[in-house]
């Protein structure tokens, strides 16, 4: 301690000017932050906000394009993480990096600098002292795989500081934690900080931050918004609203409109939605589903949700509270425990998604280089696989009919391109998104299930998606919209549903309360 | 199309590296690297014989290397084509000593059938171990060879023992020369034909079918396929199925024609060799008939090396592990593959 107050005034960890690019997209600008040292910061942002760049241009992990990052007053060179490692910076990631396998003190050793030849018994004697002094109740010889999450996530930790870092990162340490997990992690970051440790942690619910940080930085859009403020100064509210970006964002979306050139105002969205809605039965009902985590995120539970014919209905929330079960589910992926799915007044819970496709379910998935193309295949086999599909394996095809038919979809879908032979991959990705949805939206189309349609499209891009979804509707089909941009669902949606933690928390219509929806997605209490 | 082409040249300029590689080899083990070659050519190509020879191994390993190509191209790395061959000739040869008798007309397609349906059971299993459980089918492919080989030993020197058999080998005993559909020279009109009409049928089947565009979707990008609701255990079904059947369909010709009965051990690497064919050919059909052909001439040379110029036939083995060492270590086909299968088997974990 008396060592941290001489440095009171050198901060721990400092970043001047950082500036990252992937591609075209930008995700840091001109960041430059102090974190002073022997405290816990938080830093906070929607996704893509660039929170998790940030903490791995302090790692090391990536290189920024621009910018410096100094420890303890002496600037290191970016983007290599044995210096970063070497200067004291040790960073826990957001899915454990610990091999399954191993016991627990292999894997410290295997953290550990240098390399020496143990028996099973000396490194387990040797690991036993630092696990103790770093507070995590475990057997050495434990292996990781048999570890409960929490426990793991403490011997990650563990590993971390075998190296005496000074500065520890944690990326979304709460995301695998129960909410007495997250207490007692509050409780190991305040001891590490007692020890000296400066601790950065990013987080993505506010109740958290003010639970587990002193201070907290915001991120929005690759910029620094917030920066250190002390929590105990600063309202759960305001902290929302920087992460959101409430002031900005009525003008922001009618500006984005008029770019586009979309005819509807922000303000009026859902012109002659409203009294189609209710005569029609629903084309998607949801009742009552519970289902078991997919790939992403929490389980569901006992979720209701509605999507009416000719209605353009939100799923707004945090990335990560079940958005993607939810999807997984609708498609039939991923099987539920209970509760059913109705589509167009037929019951499919028990059916397969070439079935459900059948009904008029499309699905524009959340990767759209994964799981929307084969990027190694063809545009017209891409566009076909659709038809194909319901076609039967072994009926003969015209390659000739199917490349002009796919053709005429593409360019009525203004997707670029030149050939019908060239590879998905070698399409932009506005281009891809418009391929995906030349293919997904056909004239049987009833429910269309939009996973971030729009991410990472520019303007341009994200204009035509939204007006492609806006004549669904006007055509009688319904919407699912899943998105993490609240302007685009403030500006598109006729309804909101939050999810939180896999559940429906709440279902907001307009004029949207941009404050409420915050708190309601970071589990902020209404 | 071009691209193919692209893959093609591509793939024959390895060989060729390959090829300059052996030579350097040849050099450094104390032969002619120039003699060597022209060897090689010469109980290959440079006469009506080694043509005729050339041709006649050329044909099986053309009709396993189409089934192969089938199940590449759906993603699904079938290895097994030796063990498919194997137990095609197995039931072959049990169909054949059951109808002993009958009339030929429905003595040969009745092998035939038998052929393919063992040939199609063998690959079946791994198969549905791979789209039920995900096991990994490069290994079971490979593990059912083994005892494919095993079971024909046992098969050979058991069930089917030919008891005038004199020896090296065990075998079964040699069919009626009214059943035979070849001399033991291996080459006649009606093995041409169905081997044209398969090669045929599977250009149809890969280019002309939903089934030839979902698979080769799904092996590029089987999540993707997922998102279309595609069944990808039916799909890789089928594509083992026949892989497994082109293998067995070989095997019976086989059986039928050239050898005209089993033999332990007979046709050792030409199932593998198939595999290498199917590599080499970028899983191009049309490609494949040429690629056939060149390793055909290979295997025609391995016997007039030793032979006919008193070198070692080794030198077509290792001419043909140069060959799969640079195809498989460019960035290509089984590298891509791999990369791919490992992000796809990543993910399902």
């Amino acid at each position: 301690m008396p060592q941290a107050a001489m440095e009171g005034m050198v901060d721990a960890l400092r970043c001047t000017g950082v500036s990252v690019s992937y591609g075209d997209v930008r995700a840091l600008a001109d960041v430059s932050v102090g974190f002073a040292p022997g405290r816990i910061h938080a830093v906070v942002g929607q996704n893509g906000a660039g929170k998790t760049t940030f903490a791995r241009v302090c790692a090391g992990l990536v290189a920024p394009r621009t910018g410096q990052v100094t420890i303890a007053g002496r600037p290191i060179a970016t983007g290599d993480v044995s210096r970063s490692r070497r200067a004291g910076i040790e960073m826990v990631h957001q899915s454990f990096a610990l091999p399954p396998s191993f016991t627990v003190a292999e894997a410290m050793e295997y953290g550990a600098t240098g390399s020496q030849m143990f028996t099973r018994g000396a490194l387990q004697r040797r690991w036993a002292a630092h696990l103790e002094e770093v507070g995590v109740k475990v057997r050495p010889g434990q292996r990781i795989r048999d570890l409960p999450v929490e426990t793991q996530q403490g011997v990650e930790i563990a590993r971390a500081l075998v190296t005496r870092a000074r500065v520890l990162i944690l990326d979304e340490p709460t995301a695998v934690l129960s909410p007495e997990g997250v207490e007692r992690l509050g409780e190991r970051l305040r001891r590490l900080r007692q020890a000296g440790v400066t601790l950065l942690v990013i987080l993505h619910k506010i109740r958290e931050v003010m639970a587990l940080a002193e201070t907290v930085t915001v991120l929005r859009g690759g910029r620094l918004i917030e920066a250190v403020r002390e929590t105990h100064g600063i309202s759960g509210d305001d902290i929302a609203r920087a992460i959101i970006g409430a002031e900005a964002s009525g003008r922001q979306g009618a500006d984005t409109l008029a770019a586009i050139g979309a005819e509807e105002a922000p303000t009026a969205p859902r012109q002659g939605s409203a009294t189609a809605a209710p005569s029609l039965p629903p084309v998607l009902s949801i009742d009552g589903i519970n289902a078991k985590a997919g790939f992403g995120g929490p389980q569901l539970h006992a979720v209701d949700l509605k999507v009416g014919a000719g209605e353009i209905v939100g799923i707004a929330g945090v990335e990560g509270n079940g958005q993607r079960t939810l999807v997984d589910v609708l498609a039939g992926l991923v099987d539920v425990e209970s509760g059913t799915i109705t589509l167009a007044g037929r019951d499919v819970t028990r059916q397969g998604l070439l079935e459900r496709r059948r009904g008029g379910m499309r699905i524009v998935p959340f990767e759209r280089n994964q799981e929307g193309l084969s990027l190694g295949s063809s545009l017209w086999r891409n566009w076909a696989a659709r038809d194909l599909l319901r076609l039967g394996l072994f009926r003969g095809i015209r390659p000739a009919q199917l490349q002009r038919l796919c053709r005429d979809a593409l360019k009525q879908w203004d997707v670029r391109f030149h050939s019908v032979e060239q590879t998905a991959g070698s399409l932009s990705g506005g281009n891809a998104q418009k391929t995906i949805l030349a293919r997904e939206v056909d004239a049987d189309a009833r429910l269309l299930i939009a996973a971030q349609p729009t991410r990472g499209l520019d303007i341009g891009a994200t204009g035509f998606v939204w007006r492609s979804l806006q004549a669904l509707r006007q055509r009688g089909a319904g919407v699912l919209l899943i998105s993490s941009d609240l302007d685009e669902l403030f500006d598109i949606a006729d309804r909101v549903v939050v999810f939180a933690s896999g559940r429906n928390v709440g279902e907001f219509t307009a004029p949207y309360d941009r404050a409420a929806i915050g708190m309601a997605m970071t589990g902020g209490v209404r | 199309m071009t691209s193919r082409l692209a893959i093609v040249i591509r793939a024959a300029g390895y060989v060729l590296l390959a090829l300059v590689f052996c030579g350097m080899v040849f050099e450094f083990a104390g032969y002619s690297a120039p003699a060597m070659f022209r060897s090689i050519a010469e109980g290959a190509f440079l006469s009506p014989r080694a043509l005729m020879s050339t041709l006649r191994w050329t044909l099986p390993m053309f009709i396993i290397a189409l089934g192969v190509i089938v199940s590449f191209r759906a993603g699904y790395f079938n290895i097994g084509a030796q063990g498919q061959f194997y137990l095609g000739a197995i039931g072959a040869a049990f169909a054949a000593e059951a109808l002993a008798g009958v009339h030929p007309l429905v003595f040969i397609p009745a092998v035939v059938v038998s052929a393919v349906i063992c040939g199609t059971l063998w690959a079946l299993w791994p198969g549905w171990l791979r789209v039920r459980f995900g096991t990994d089918e490069v290994i079971t492919t490979l593990m059912a060879n083994f005892i494919a080989a095993i079971l024909l030993s046992y098969v050979t020197s058991g069930p089917l023992k030919d008891p005038s058999g004199t020896g090296q080998s065990s075998s079964s005993r040699p069919l009626a020369a009214i059943y035979r559909i070849s001399d033991s020279g291996g080459l006649s009109p009606t093995i041409l034909a169905v081997a044209a009409v398969t090669g045929l049928c599977v250009w149809l089947l890969v280019n002309r079918t939903a089934f030839g565009v979902l698979s080769g979707l799904v092996g590029r990008n089987p999540t993707m396929m997922r998102w279309q609701g595609a069944s990808l255990s039916r799909i890789g079904l089928v594509s083992f199925a026949v892989a497994g059947a082109l293998a067995g369909l070989a095997a019976g010709l086989e059986v039928l024609g050239p050898n005209g009965r089993i033999v332990s051990g007979f046709l050792p690497a030409h199932g593998f060799t198939a595999v290498l064919i199917a590599l080499v050919s970028g899983l191009s059909v049309g490609a494949a008939a040429w690629v056939s052909l060149f390793f055909g001439g290979l295997s025609a040379a391995a016997l007039y090396l030793p032979v006919m110029a008193g070198l070692p036939a080794a030198a077509i083995a290792i001419i043909n592990a140069a060959i799969t060492l640079f195809i498989t270590a460019r960035n290509g086909v089984l590298t891509d593959w791999l990369t791919r299968t490992m992000i796809r088997r990543e993910r399902a974990s």
